[in-house]
């Protein structure tokens, strides 16, 4: 590793924003399943490593009736994935958890790390994004709550500034009769990146929300046809004219991945598929 | 690492970084270790070139191949991509952790008589993801086994005799919590 850095592991959630303030140049470490790949390509040169994973607050996973779920900054992919509340309750959050790279990662690799990291193809943001999920910042000016539908700016960019820390992740609480599913195309079964992923959910008043990883920039949600697919009760027909209007919308890139044709093509079966299986769990 | 991580094969070997050492201490195969590194380095590093225990391989150094699988506080993890210093106060079992008073386990024993291995090179991570499944899951199924060790890589067995081995690793495990 070329970086000589600092490793610093504060207790209190105030001491690591201040560290943060006063020191330019950290990165802020969690699981560290990107942090130490790309030190180790020496894609970045840092000095100083803020763990954040001895804050109390920072392990909080949490489910309260009427207000929903929260995720903090240090629970792991493994946690969601293996928790039987959120399968019941968010069920694309926990198919997306366990598409994520594998087991040993899991373990490692944490939920608020995927989206901080803001990959295009990041697992995890498609469900958030279905869920409307609330981003917590915290810095020493105070703290902040974006919706993940505006957190994503650009390829790994995100609204957070140098001094803030992501606390953690709430979902508000789903009402009965409220599903959803996480759909992955990869190259090889499990292990590889998404090609292209695909979450829809369908909540309890019949509202279709739809959101697409690894076809554009950042994650994002396909709100033009949510609004359509949104006006008329879920029948098979819509789920295909639903598959072949997405490929209208996205506009996917070729890379070492994919080409912009296959993705296109994907796309636009993995919604249909999304969308039959949610009306064959009775989501009409 | 090397400063020519892309061009030499050689980045495998921890470079001092010349840093202030560090004191860490934590529990590796019963044993409390206590020692001053280097904080740059990662937990396998610490692993092998601090405590000589060479049972954890580094294969890919980015935590895909799985050779470098060890069991922190109870889970499997790649301890190439963790930093030592992150294992203060944590409880580590590595492969030379799994024999039980200097005799060789039922799972090692299995993957043995199953010729799970031909190199040998993935065992040790082989076989800490598989005691992990064990550990969580004393009867687990074929497809929760590829699942366990899908982050493992093995370029010699198939895998087939590996499942196999752990298959039958279970089985005689629950036989013998039955009998004690």
């Amino acid at each position: 590793m070329l970086s000589k850095f600092n490793y610093v592991k504060p207790k209190l959630l105030t001491d690591a924003m201040i560290y943060l303030e006063q020191n330019d140049g950290t990165k802020i470490l969690a699981g560290g399943t990107d942090l130490m790949i790309i030190l180790r390509h020496n894609i970045v040169k840092l000095e100083h490593i803020l763990d954040i994973k001895g804050i109390p607050e920072t392990n909080k996973l949490e489910y309260k009736e009427k207000v929903g779920l929260y995720i903090g900054a240090c629970i792991t992919v493994n946690q969601i994935a293996e928790s039987k509340l959120i399968i019941d309750k968010y069920p694309a959050l926990v198919e997306a958890a366990n598409s994520l790279a594998s087991y040993q990662l899991r373990n490692r690799a944490t939920l608020v790390g995927n989206i901080c990291n803001a990959s295009p193809g990041a697992d995890l943001a498609g469900p958030l994004m279905v869920y409307d999920a609330m981003v917590h910042i915290e810095s020493t000016q105070g703290s902040r709550i974006v919706n993940i539908n505006s957190f994503f700016t650009g390829v790994k960019k995100t609204v957070l500034k140098g001094n803030e820390i992501v606390m953690g992740i709430s979902l508000p609480d789903v009402e009965q009769g409220d599903n959803s599913i996480f759909l992955k195309q990869a190259r090889v079964k499990g292990h590889d990146l998404a090609t292209v992923g695909v979450t829809a959910r369908i909540t309890a008043n019949k509202k279709i929300r739809l959101a697409l990883t690894a076809v554009a920039a950042t994650p994002i949600s396909i709100v033009s046809l949510e609004e359509r697919l949104s006006l008329q009760p879920l029948t098979e027909d819509l789920a295909a004219m639903a598959g072949n209007e997405v490929r209208n919308i996205i506009k996917p890139i070729s890379d070492v991945r994919s080409s912009a044709e296959y993705r296109l093509h994907v796309s636009g079966v993995l919604v249909e598929r999304a969308l039959l299986h949610l009306l064959a769990m009775g989501g009409n | 690492m090397c400063e020519k991580h892309n061009n030499q094969g050689n980045c495998f070997t921890h470079v001092d970084s010349g840093l202030k050492t560090v004191q860490i201490k934590c529990r590796v195969n019963e044993e409390i270790v206590c020692a001053y590194i280097d904080p740059t380095m990662t937990l396998l590093n610490f692993l092998r070139n601090e405590l000589k225990l060479f049972g954890s391989k580094e294969g890919c150094g980015e935590g895909e191949c799985g050779a470098c699988t060890i069991i922190m506080n109870g889970v499997s993890v790649n301890s190439c991509i963790v930093l030592a210093l992150e294992a203060m106060d944590a409880n580590i079992i590595t492969v030379e952790g799994l024999n039980k008073n200097g005799k060789l386990s039922i799972l090692q024993h299995e993957f043995i008589s199953h010729d799970a291995l031909q190199c040998g090179f993935c065992t040790p991570g082989m076989l800490m993801s598989a005691r992990a499944l064990l550990d969580r899951n004393p009867d687990p199924d074929e497809s929760e086994i590829k699942e366990a060790i899908a982050g493992n890589f093995c370029r010699c067995t198939g895998y087939f005799p590996i499942i196999k081995a752990i298959t039958s690793a279970a089985k005689l495990e629950r036989e013998e919590m039955k009998n004690e």
